[in-house]
C-alpha cells in the first residue's frame, strides 16, 4: 500500500537525475530510476506567464537495507522538491 | 518495470545541452512525424522553420505530416531543397468506422474512430498534486478518434494526392477520415510495388489498445493492417507523459513478437517546447471547449523537433536500457526515411525554371495552328490586318508563347471567355495580360494595347520565371456559373478551385483565445470588434499606441493573458477557404498532382494556394467576381426593361462630354475605382478629359506615386504651372504622355530599356528588382555602367537612376489601369445617362465602399426620387420606375426616375419570403397579403413599420400623432398580431380576415422620426428624410456651417460642420502618422475632415464609435473646387441634442467650449520602406480587402446594419458604448 505524504524534502542531482535525498531525518540512497514523466502545468490557472511543468520521479531507494519505492516531485517554477508518495 | 539509470538529464523545456548520449554515432536522425501550422489549429510551426532548424540540428531528412491534408507540403519540399534538406511528405488522417473491409467484420472494425472498450479511466489527471496511480490513463479526449500516418514512399506522391482527395470525399466537410481499406487501396501501385508507408502510433486503435493493456485486441489489429498493406511499421513515440515510455516499450515487445518493424518518432506539433502554451489554446479552441486539462491533448511540452541526442535519449528510454534495441529502433526509422525520400523536382517543377515540367491542359487538336488561325481571324476583326507594326508586335509575341509551349493555354484560355460571353456574362481582362496583343486579337481582352502603349514583356517573356498569369473580370452574381460552366466543359477530374489559408489576425485570435478562457462570449465580441483590422501580433502595441483603445478599459490587467496568447496565435492558418478567383486547368493527372477537398459551396477545391499550384507546374486562370459588373448589367437591364431599348455598352463612345464633366464636378459616387474621398479630390484636380487621363488617375491613386509626390509634379505640367522636364531627350517617348513623371511600369521598363539597350524583358527584371534595397543596389550596379557605355553623361545617368530609385517598386502596371479604366468610365457613362438604372445596379450588388444610405443620398442629390417600399410596387431587388420630373430647375440629371426600396433589404426576410411578395402582387390589405406572401410576423410588422402599407391604406406617418377613426402603422402592426394569432389558433376558426377588425385610430401614428429610425433598422438606410433633417434647428442655432456653403469660406477659417458620418479611412500617408480621414454628410454635400494625430488623443474614440457627428475644423482649400478641413475637436452630435433638449443651448455651447486635455498621440513606430517612405503601423495596408465595419450601435442583440464604410485601420466602436 501506498501513502501519500507531499513533504519538502531535500535531493542531490546528479546528471539531471535525483540520487540521494533526505526525508523525515534520514538520507535516502536512490537505487532505481522505476518511472520519470513530466507534466507541464496548467498555466491558464495561474497570473504566471510561465508557471513552468513539474518531473515526477518514481525510484527504488533505501536509507538502510530496506528498499522502498517512492515518488519524489520537482517543480520548476519553484524550484523545490517534494515526496509525493511512498510505498513501504 | 524498470527503466534502468539511463539518460535521463534530458527532462528540460528545451534543447538540452550535450549529455552522456548527446555524442552521437551513425546518421542524422530523420522525424517522420511532424505537423506544421498547416494542421489546422493544431500546429505551431510553419514548415520553413521547421525545415530550417532541422537543417541547423544536422538533419538530412524531414517528413511534413499535417492533419487532414497536404496544406504545407509544396512549402516544406520548398525549403528543403533550398535548405538541401531531403523532403518526405506524408498525412494524419483520421480513421472512420466506414463499411467494413471484404470478407465481413474483421479485426479492423476496432481501428474505428471511437474504439471499443473506453478507457474508462478518464482523463489524465493533469496538474494535480497526487496523479492518480492505479487508473489506465489514457491522455486523449476521447472524443477524438484515432490516427494514423500515412508516408509516400519515393514513387507515391500520386497516390498519395489521391488517398488525400478520397479521405475527404468520405468524410463530412472538414472531417475526412479513412478506412483501413481506404488506405490498401492506394497502397499499391498499379505494378504491385507499395506505394505507401503506414505508420501505426500511439494514436491509432492499436496503439490505444496497448496502451489499454487490451494486448489481444492489440496484436489482433496488428495482423489484420499486416495484412492489407505492403508497407506497415509500428511508430512509438515518448513525450515524457506520465507512462509513454512504459507503453511505447510494449509497443515495441508486440511488435517484434510480430515481425513488425518499429520506427521512433517525436510527434512533432512544435518548434520549440515553449510553443506548448499555443498548443493548448489551439486544442481548446478546435475542440471548441474552454481550457482544461481534460481537453489538453500533450500534457507535456516534450512534441518539439527534437535533435538527434536528444531522440537518441528517448529511444534509450523507451528501450530500458538496453542499446542494442535502441540502437535497431533508429536504424528502422532511417531505412524508413530512406525509402520515402521525395525527388522536389517532380512535385514543385518550378524548382526548375528554366525547363519546367508544365501540366497544361489537353485542347483535343494541335494547339499551335489553332491558335496563329485565331489571330490572324483577329487581325482581320479588329481592322488591323494592314498594320505593319500589329503584325510583327503579333509575330514576335507568338514566337514567345509558341517558344514557351503555351499556345495550349492561350487556346483554352479563349474557349473559355467564349463560353462565359455566350452564357451572357459581362467578362473583362484584368491585369498585365491587358498588355498582349494576342489576348486582343483573339478576343479575351477589349483593350488595344498598341493604342496605349501597354507591352507584352511585362506580362510574358522569354527571362520571366513561372507562368503568365491571365486575370478575368465576370459579374459576380454570376462568378459560380462560370466556375460550374468551367467544370462542365473540361470535367471534374481536370479542373479544381484554388484554396487560401485565412490567418488568424487580431479579431479571430482574440475570439478564439477568449473563448479556450472561457470569457462571456457577448465580452469576446465587443472587446475583439474594438480593434481595428490588425495582425495579432500587434494587439498589444495597438493597445498602447492607440488613444481610443488607450482609454477604452480594455488595458484591464485581467485581459493580459488573452492578448499575450492571442499575439503567439498570430499568422496560424485558421480554416481553409476558396480562394476568390482562382481556377486549376489541367489534364487527367492533376488529381496525381494535387488533393482535392470540397469547399463550402461544393466545389473541387485544391489543397494548395495559389503560389504552391504555380510552383507545382500547374496552370490557373484567375476568374474574379466583379461586383461592378453586375451592377454594370443590372443597369442595362433595367434600362432595357423601363426604356424598351438595348445599351451595347462596349459600343458607346468613350469620349463623352458630359461624363467627363460629371467626373470633373467629383460627381462620383458609385462609380469604379473613383468614388472614395480621395480619389474625388483627385479627379476634380486633374479635370480628366479622355480614357487615357482615367488611366493615368487610377495609376497615380495608389500608396506608391502618392508617397513618392508623384502627383503634384504631374499635375503642375498637366496644368502648365511648370514645364514637363525629361532627365535626357531620348526619354520623351517614353515619358510624354505623364508630362515627364514616371507613373507606370511600362515606363520604368522603356527607361531602362532606352538607357541600356538590353531590351524590355531584361528591362522588366530589373524592374521587379527594384522592389527591395538589396535589388536596387543590384539594379544600379548594373545599370550605371551600361547607361554610361551607350554614352550618356553621368549627370544624366545619376537623374534618370534618381527617378527609377524614387519609384522603387511602386507604380502601377499599365495594361491592369488600362484594362481598369474601362469598367470606370463605363459606370461613369452610365451614371450621367441612365442615373436612376445605374444607381438601382449599384444598390443591388454593393459594388463600391459606401453603404446604401449614403447611394440613396447620392440618388437624392442627382435629382432621382426614393420611393418608399409598397407591398404593391417593390420588387425583389431595386427598381426604377418613372415619375413626374422636377420642374423647379435644382434637379439633376436623374430627373424624371424613381428608385423603389425592394422587398430584399428587409431585415430579417428570407429569400422564399420575397419571392411569395413578389408573386402574390398586387395585395388589396394587409389581411390579403398576410394570406397569400406568409411572410413571418416579425417580417411583416418591420413592412408595416417602415411604409410597406401607407400606399394601400393612405396612411401617413407625422403629426397628429392621435386620429380617431383614421388607420395608423401602428393599429396595422397590432392586425398583424391579431393575424398571428388567428392563424396559429384552433383549427375551425373563421376564415382569414374576418378573425379580428382592428379599430381604426386606436393607436397613435409613428412620428417622422420614428419613421425614418424604424428605417434605419430596418432597411439599413434613412428613405423618407435624411436623418440630418431631424437636427437643422439644432445646427441653425450654433451656426454650424453646411456643406454647400463650403466653397465659400476662406481658407484658414475655423468652423463648425456636422453630419451622418459616411466613411472613416486610415490611408498610409508619407509622414508615417496615422491620419484618420472621415467624411461627413449634412444632407447639402459632403465633407471631408482630416484628424491628424495631435488631436486624436481627445477625437479618436468619438470619430470611430460615433455616427452622427459634430465639428470644428480649419478650413484648407486644397483645389479650385476642393474643400476640406483639419479637424481640431468633434462630439458626438446625437450626444450635444441631447444636451440642447433637456439643458438648453447655453449648455451645449459650453461643451463646445471646453478645451480638450492634451493627451499623447498615436504610438508605434512607422513602417520605414526601402525608398524611404514611412507609413503609420496602423494605416490601411496589408489587411483584408474585404474588411468592412460601421454599424449602427444601440440595438443590442439584432443584427445591425452597415451604415458608414470604416476601412481596415479604422477601430470599432469602444466597449462599454
Amino acid at each position: 500500500m501506498s501513502r501519500l505524504y507531499g513533504d519538502p524534502i531535500e535531493v542531490w542531482v546528479r546528471d539531471g537525475q535525483p540520487v540521494q535525498f533526505v526525508w523525515r531525518d534520514r538520507l535516502y540512497t536512490v537505487r532505481e530510476i522505476q518511472d520519470h514523466w513530466v507534466v507541464a502545468r496548467e498555466w491558464w490557472k495561474t497570473s504566471d506567464a510561465d508557471p513552468g511543468e513539474r518531473r515526477f520521479w518514481r525510484v527504488g531507494a533505501a536509507a538502510g537495507k530496506e528498499v522502498g519505492t517512492y515518488e519524489l516531485r520537482f517543480d520548476t517554477a519553484s524550484d523545490g522538491w517534494l515526496l509525493l508518495r511512498a510505498w513501504d | 518495470m524498470g527503466l534502468g539509470l539511463m539518460g535521463l538529464e534530458s527532462m528540460g523545456r528545451g534543447p538540452m545541452g550535450q549529455g552522456p548520449m548527446g555524442t552521437l554515432q551513425g546518421p542524422p536522425f530523420a522525424h517522420l512525424h511532424v505537423a506544421s501550422a498547416f494542421s489546422l489549429r493544431y500546429g505551431t510551426a510553419f514548415p520553413g522553420a521547421l525545415v530550417r532548424r532541422a537543417a541547423e540540428q544536422g538533419a538530412d531528412t524531414l517528413a511534413l505530416t499535417d492533419r487532414d491534408g497536404l496544406y504545407g507540403v509544396i512549402k516544406h519540399v520548398r525549403a528543403c531543397h533550398e535548405r538541401g534538406v531531403r523532403p518526405i511528405a506524408g498525412v494524419d488522417l483520421a480513421l472512420g468506422a466506414g463499411p467494413p473491409t471484404a470478407g465481413g467484420s474483421t479485426p479492423l472494425a476496432a481501428e474505428g474512430p471511437f474504439p471499443g472498450g473506453s478507457s474508462g479511466g478518464g482523463p489524465f489527471p493533469g496538474d494535480g498534486l497526487f496523479p492518480a496511480p492505479g487508473r489506465r490513463a489514457v491522455r486523449r479526449t476521447p472524443g477524438e478518434p484515432a490516427r494514423v500516418v500515412v508516408l509516400a514512399r519515393a514513387d507515391g506522391w500520386a497516390a498519395l494526392c489521391r488517398l488525400v482527395t478520397a479521405a475527404h470525399a468520405a468524410g463530412e466537410r472538414g472531417e475526412p477520415y479513412v478506412t483501413p481499406g481506404m488506405i490498401a487501396e492506394h497502397a499499391t501501385g498499379p505494378d504491385g510495388g507499395p506505394r505507401l508507408t503506414v505508420l501505426l502510433g500511439p494514436r491509432s486503435g492499436f496503439g490505444r489498445a496497448v496502451a489499454e493493456r487490451r494486448d489481444d485486441q492489440a496484436r489482433a489489429l496488428l495482423a489484420a493492417w499486416r495484412a492489407v498493406l505492403p508497407d506497415l511499421v509500428v511508430e512509438v513515440s515518448d513525450l515524457y507523459g506520465y507512462r509513454d515510455a512504459n507503453v511505447a516499450a510494449r509497443m515495441v515487445g508486440l511488435a517484434d513478437s510480430m515481425g513488425v518493424p518499429v520506427v521512433l518518432t517525436n510527434a512533432v506539433r512544435y518548434l520549440d517546447a515553449a510553443d506548448h502554451q499555443v498548443g493548448n489554446v489551439l486544442d481548446a479552441a478546435r475542440k471548441l471547449v474552454p481550457l482544461d486539462g481534460r481537453h489538453i491533448d500533450d500534457p507535456t511540452a516534450h512534441a518539439y523537433l527534437k535533435d538527434g541526442a536528444e531522440m537518441a535519449r528517448v529511444a534509450a528510454r523507451i528501450c530500458g536500457g538496453d542499446p542494442g534495441r535502441a540502437g535497431r529502433l533508429l536504424a528502422e526509422t532511417r531505412r524508413v526515411a530512406e525509402r520515402c525520400v521525395l525527388d522536389p523536382v517532380e512535385i514543385v517543377p518550378m524548382l526548375e525554371p528554366e525547363r519546367p515540367r508544365l501540366h497544361l491542359p489537353e485542347v483535343g487538336e494541335d494547339p499551335i495552328p489553332r491558335l496563329r488561325r485565331r489571330c490572324e481571324e483577329g487581325l482581320a476583326r479588329r481592322g488591323l490586318d494592314r498594320s505593319a507594326e500589329a503584325r510583327d508586335r503579333l509575330a514576335a509575341e507568338l514566337g514567345i508563347i509558341e517558344r514557351k509551349r503555351l499556345s495550349g493555354y492561350f487556346t483554352a484560355v479563349v474557349g473559355i471567355t467564349d463560353m462565359i460571353r455566350a452564357m451572357g456574362v459581362r467578362c473583362a481582362i484584368r491585369g498585365s495580360g491587358a498588355g498582349s496583343l494576342v489576348n486582343y486579337l483573339i478576343g479575351v481582352g477589349e483593350v488595344n494595347p498598341l493604342e496605349h502603349g501597354l507591352l507584352m514583356e511585362r506580362f510574358l517573356s522569354e527571362g520571366r520565371p513561372g507562368l503568365p498569369d491571365i486575370d478575368l473580370d465576370v459579374e459576380s452574381a454570376r462568378r459560380l456559373d462560370c466556375y460550374r460552366a468551367i467544370l462542365g466543359r473540361f470535367g471534374e477530374d481536370r479542373v479544381a478551385c484554388v484554396s487560401m489559408m485565412e490567418t488568424y489576425r487580431a479579431r479571430s485570435a482574440i475570439r478564439d483565445v477568449g473563448a479556450a478562457m472561457g470569457l462571456p462570449p457577448h465580452e469576446i465580441d465587443v472587446i475583439a470588434k474594438a480593434f481595428p483590422q490588425v495582425r495579432a501580433r500587434q494587439i498589444r502595441a495597438a493597445l498602447s499606441d492607440l488613444p481610443e483603445l488607450r482609454d477604452s478599459g480594455l488595458n484591464d490587467r485581467s485581459l493580459q493573458a488573452v492578448f499575450r496568447l492571442a499575439e503567439r496565435l498570430d499568422g496560424l492558418p485558421r480554416h481553409i477557404a476558396l480562394h476568390p478567383c482562382g481556377v486549376l486547368i489541367g489534364n487527367s493527372t492533376l488529381r496525381d498532382r494535387t488533393p482535392v477537398e470540397r469547399s463550402l459551396l461544393e466545389f473541387p477545391m485544391s489543397q494548395f494556394d495559389k503560389d504552391d499550384v504555380e510552383d507545382a507546374g500547374l496552370l490557373k486562370l484567375d476568374v474574379l467576381g466583379v461586383r461592378m459588373q453586375s451592377a454594370l448589367a443590372y443597369a442595362i437591364q433595367e434600362v432595357e426593361r423601363v426604356e424598351g431599348r438595348r445599351i451595347d455598352l462596349e459600343a458607346v463612345p468613350r469620349d463623352d462630354r458630359d461624363t467627363y464633366d460629371m467626373i470633373r464636378l467629383s460627381r462620383t459616387i458609385g462609380c469604379f475605382q473613383i468614388e472614395s474621398p480621395g480619389q474625388r479630390e483627385l479627379v476634380a484636380k486633374l479635370e480628366p478629359r479622355t480614357m487615357h487621363d482615367l488611366i493615368v488617375d487610377i495609376s497615380l491613386f495608389r500608396p506608391g506615386p502618392v508617397n513618392s509626390d508623384m502627383v503634384t509634379p504631374y499635375l503642375e505640367t498637366r496644368h502648365g504651372f511648370r514645364e514637363a522636364r525629361y532627365p535626357h531627350e531620348s526619354l520623351r517617348e517614353a515619358l510624354r504622355e505623364t508630362n515627364g513623371v514616371v507613373v507606370f511600369h511600362e515606363q520604368v521598363m522603356k527607361v531602362i530599356d532606352v538607357m541600356t539597350g538590353a531590351g524590355l524583358a531584361e528591362a522588366d527584371r530589373a524592374r521587379r528588382a527594384l522592389g527591395t534595397p538589396e535589388g536596387r543596389e543590384a539594379v544600379r550596379a548594373w545599370f550605371v555602367p551600361l547607361a554610361r557605355e551607350k554614352g550618356y553623361a553621368s549627370d544624366v545617368v545619376e537623374q534618370a537612376w534618381r527617378v527609377l530609385d524614387a519609384f522603387g517598386g511602386f507604380g502601377f502596371c499599365k495594361a491592369h489601369a488600362a484594362a481598369f479604366a474601362l469598367p470606370t468610365y463605363q459606370s461613369a457613362w452610365l451614371k450621367r445617362h441612365h442615373t436612376a438604372a445605374f444607381l438601382a445596379g449599384v444598390l443591388t450588388h454593393d459594388p463600391g465602399m459606401y453603404p446604401s444610405r449614403v447611394i440613396l443620398d447620392e440618388a437624392r442629390q442627382c435629382g432621382v426620387d426614393v420611393l418608399p417600399l409598397d407591398v404593391n410596387h417593390s420588387g425583389k431587388t431595386w427598381l426604377v420606375e418613372r415619375t413626374e420630373p422636377v420642374r423647379d430647375g435644382a434637379g439633376g440629371f436623374g430627373d424624371g426616375y424613381g428608385l423603389r426600396v425592394p422587398f430584399s433589404v428587409v431585415r430579417g426576410v428570407s429569400e422564399a419570403e420575397v419571392d411569395r411578395m413578389v408573386a402574390g402582387r398586387p395585395y388589396t390589405s394587409l389581411a390579403d397579403f398576410w394570406e397569400r406572401a406568409r411572410p413571418s410576423r416579425p417580417v411583416a410588422e418591420r413592412i408595416v413599420e417602415v411604409g410597406g402599407f401607407d400606399a394601400l391604406h393612405g396612411l401617413r406617418p407625422g403629426e397628429p400623432r392621435w386620429r380617431p377613426g383614421r388607420l395608423t402603422r401602428r393599429d396595422l402592426i397590432a392586425q398583424v398580431g391579431a393575424l398571428d394569432r388567428g392563424a396559429t389558433g384552433a383549427a375551425g376558426q373563421l376564415p382569414m380576415g374576418f378573425t379580428e377588425r382592428v379599430a381604426p385610430g386606436e393607436l397613435p401614428e409613428m412620428t417622422e422620426a420614428e419613421a425614418v429610425e424604424a428605417e434605419l433598422a430596418i432597411l439599413g438606410m434613412d428613405v423618407s428624410h435624411h436623418v440630418m433633417d431631424f437636427y437643422h434647428d439644432l445646427l441653425d442655432a450654433l451656426g454650424v456651417t453646411r456643406a454647400a456653403d463650403l466653397l465659400r469660406q476662406r481658407n484658414g477659417a475655423e468652423i463648425l460642420v456636422a453630419g451622418v458620418k459616411v466613411a472613416t479611412q486610415t490611408p498610409a500617408v508619407r509622414s508615417g502618422q496615422r491620419v484618420i480621414f472621415t467624411t461627413l454628410d449634412d444632407s447639402t454635400g459632403p465633407i471631408d475632415l482630416t484628424f491628424f494625430e495631435s488631436v486624436q488623443a481627445h477625437t479618436a474614440a468619438t470619430v470611430f464609435g460615433s455616427w452622427l457627428l459634430a465639428a470644428r475644423g480649419v478650413v484648407r482649400r486644397t483645389g479650385i473646387r476642393a474643400v476640406s478641413l483639419r479637424a481640431v475637436h468633434c462630439w458626438n452630435l446625437a450626444d450635444l441634442d441631447h444636451v440642447w433638449r433637456t439643458r438648453g443651448l447655453d449648455a451645449v455651447r459650453a461643451v463646445l467650449a471646453e478645451v480638450p486635455v492634451p493627451g499623447a498621440g498615436v504610438g508605434g513606430r512607422p513602417i520605414e520602406y526601402g525608398n524611404g517612405f514611412r507609413v503609420s503601423p496602423y494605416s490601411d495596408n496589408g489587411a483584408p480587402p474585404a474588411a468592412r465595419e460601421g454599424r449602427l450601435p444601440g440595438h443590442p442583440g439584432e443584427p445591425q446594419r452597415r451604415l458608414w464604410h470604416a476601412s481596415s485601420g479604422s477601430s470599432g466602436p469602444p466597449p462599454g458604448r
